[in-house]
């Protein structure tokens, strides 16, 4: 696959790095002086409470959402003020939504299509090839005329990490992929998800699937109140926290 | 109450309408039953339906009716990706091929003034051909409206603000006496190019309102998925934005078209010879004395309600096929 970052010198290569970022919306500071690293093929996970800046920390990183202060360098490319580099940053980033976000009046394959045929100026053939490559790889191949409305949540989400793929993208940022999902439809998901990780695509990943966290993330990042409150290696992470709110949080989640 | 009413009116009014009705005949005197005289329908259908068009030259009225017609069935009948291909250029160039066609002088055929040009295809192709502008205009100004640049927002707001505060008549004016005022002396625009334009200006004004409701009811989520995707300003609007903002608006939209094809028999009051001032003239001609208004107008109002009721029938049916959850 495109995607596999079998090149060990690509290994610790950084490809986001985050230095002091800020950002408030009016008076309210949502990202409190964010430092982050992440170097390529790397898998993290972002967990904390509603409200902690961690959904709003992520889409900074393709420009859905604006920082005032700090930079953020996504592979190589410095975010500035200018519709062409968000772009080319945008254009180097997947990102699959809570709400999927399908293109309600397209069929699958056009949603998966739309991208490569009008960003990528590929031809039609080309890309339905690709798109229909990647639904055989979410398991859906025969919804390919089908419209989002027709499918189930879980199927409409596979269908949204597909359209992200088709793009061919370095980094894929997940924002609470399965929080709108029934119970019986997160392990597809998920599925999905774990198989990509296993590839060796960069990944971050706000959720609360803490089973997740610990089978793939290289580090789980806690955040709270706007800020980075703690972050390790899952063992470390799960098993001995060294902050209290991390601790209370921990528990909050894992005792239910 | 109702039906006590009706039972008391609907025979007579059968009986005037059609079995005591005259339907034979070429002149008044044809006209001898105690009944509606639709003679009189007949002998000025022509008129009444291509104006003062020359007769040898019919064909190039109809022809544009006809392209018209083979427009909205092909964009019915074609899939998804050729209509976008087709249909959509040839509707964007259909007024200037009737222009074209209609005048004449520009494709080597005989030119005729506008001022010959009237009757019910006046209304039809006109309407359209407003339309067919102001559709896309009308969202431009909707963007205009919801921009973040200054200039483009305070623009769009006087624009549809003044176009749909003015009353359309008063706007008819506008464009036909104090327009040519602005005008450098000797410049002469013709009266029904004026016309068309202030058309398709008050339309694109409603218009704009009509997608400024659509464009609120697309989730925020649809611009981000846009965004995320890398797309630009243009093709997120015109991909993903336009197509469920008429998708949405399909209700609205087709109203006010209806509203506008009514609308253009206002065009009588500035003398153009539109469907129903063709009918005027004929009630006026000294072989027809004696009161056909009822026939004339019951005439217009049926050409004119099958219409947009066949226009409603085309956008319920529309809206079917832009359902994409139940289908």
């Amino acid at each position: 696959m495109h995607h596999s970052a079998s090149n060990p010198m690509d290994k610790n290569q950084e490809i986001i790095t985050i230095c002091d970022l800020n950002k408030w919306y009016g008076d309210f500071h949502v990202l409190k002086n964010i430092n982050l690293t992440v170097r390529k093929g790397e898998r993290i996970v972002i967990c904390g409470p509603s409200g902690s800046g961690k959904s709003t920390l992520i889409r900074c990183i393709n420009r859905l959402e604006e920082f005032q202060k700090g930079s953020l360098v996504v592979d190589g490319v410095e975010m500035i003020e200018d519709v062409k580099n968000i772009e080319t940053i945008r254009r180097e980033v997947g990102m699959v939504f809570q709400h999927f976000n399908l293109f309600p009046h397209l069929t699958i394959l056009e949603n998966l299509c739309l991208g490569p045929i009008w960003v990528h100026k590929k031809p039609k053939a080309e890309a339905e090839a690709t798109a229909m490559q990647y639904l055989e790889r979410v398991q859906i191949p025969d919804q390919a005329n089908k419209y989002p409305g027709q499918l189930s949540g879980g199927q409409q989400q596979r269908v949204a990490i597909a359209r992200s793929l088709c793009m061919h993208p370095k980094i894929m940022l997940f924002d609470e992929p399965t929080s709108a999902l029934d119970p019986e439809m997160i392990k597809e998901v998920l599925d999905v998800m774990i198989e990509l990780a296993e590839e060796g695509m960069t990944m971050l990943c706000v959720t609360h699937e803490m089973g997740f966290a610990k089978k793939v993330a290289d580090r789980v990042i806690f955040m709270d109140v706007g800020e980075i409150v703690e972050q390790n290696a899952p063992n470390q992470f799960f098993t001995n926290p060294q902050v209290d709110r991390t601790q209370k949080f921990l528990q909050q989640i894992l005792n239910h | 109450m109702i039906i006590y009413v009706l039972a008391n009116i609907l025979p007579g009014l059968i009986d005037w309408l059609f079995i005591s009705a005259n339907w034979i005949g070429e002149t008044q005197d044809d006209c001898t039953k105690e009944g509606a005289c639709w003679v009189f329908v007949n002998a000025w259908s022509q008129q009444s339906i291509y104006g003062s068009y020359p007769t040898d030259e019919l064909w190039r009225v109809n022809l544009c009716l006809a392209l018209l017609t083979a427009i909205i069935v092909s964009s019915y009948l074609l899939d998804k990706s050729l209509r976008a291909k087709i249909s959509v250029p040839l509707f964007l160039l259909f007024p200037f091929i009737c222009i074209l066609l209609l005048d004449g002088s520009y494709i080597g055929l005989e030119k005729i003034s506008t001022d010959f040009w009237g009757g019910f295809s006046l209304n039809v192709l006109l309407a359209a051909a407003s339309i067919i502008i102001a559709f896309p205009l009308g969202f431009i100004w909707a963007l205009g409206r919801q921009s973040h640049m200054p200039f483009a927002r305070s623009v769009s707001i006087v624009l549809i603000e003044f176009f749909r505060g003015v009353p359309v008549l008063a706007l008819f004016f506008m464009g036909s006496v104090m327009l040519p005022l602005f005008f450098p002396e000797g410049t002469n625009v013709d009266k029904l190019l004026r016309v068309w334009i202030v058309l398709i200006l008050f339309m694109s004004g409603y218009m704009a309102e009509v997608y400024r409701g659509g464009l609120q009811a697309i989730p925020h989520g649809q611009y981000e998925a846009a965004d995320s995707l890398g797309l630009g300003y243009w093709q997120k609007t015109l991909l993903i934005i336009f197509p469920q903002v008429v998708k949405i608006s399909m209700p609205n939209i087709l109203a006010t078209f209806v509203m506008l094809f009514k609308n253009t028999t206002f065009l009588l009051i500035i003398g153009i010879f539109e469907m129903l001032s063709t009918t005027q003239t004929a009630l006026s001609n000294s072989y027809w004395l004696g009161g056909y208004a009822a026939e004339g107008y019951i005439f217009v109002a049926i050409v004119f309600w099958t219409c947009c009721f066949g226009m409603s029938m085309l956008a319920a049916s529309i809206e079917r096929q832009l359902d994409t959850v139940k289908r």
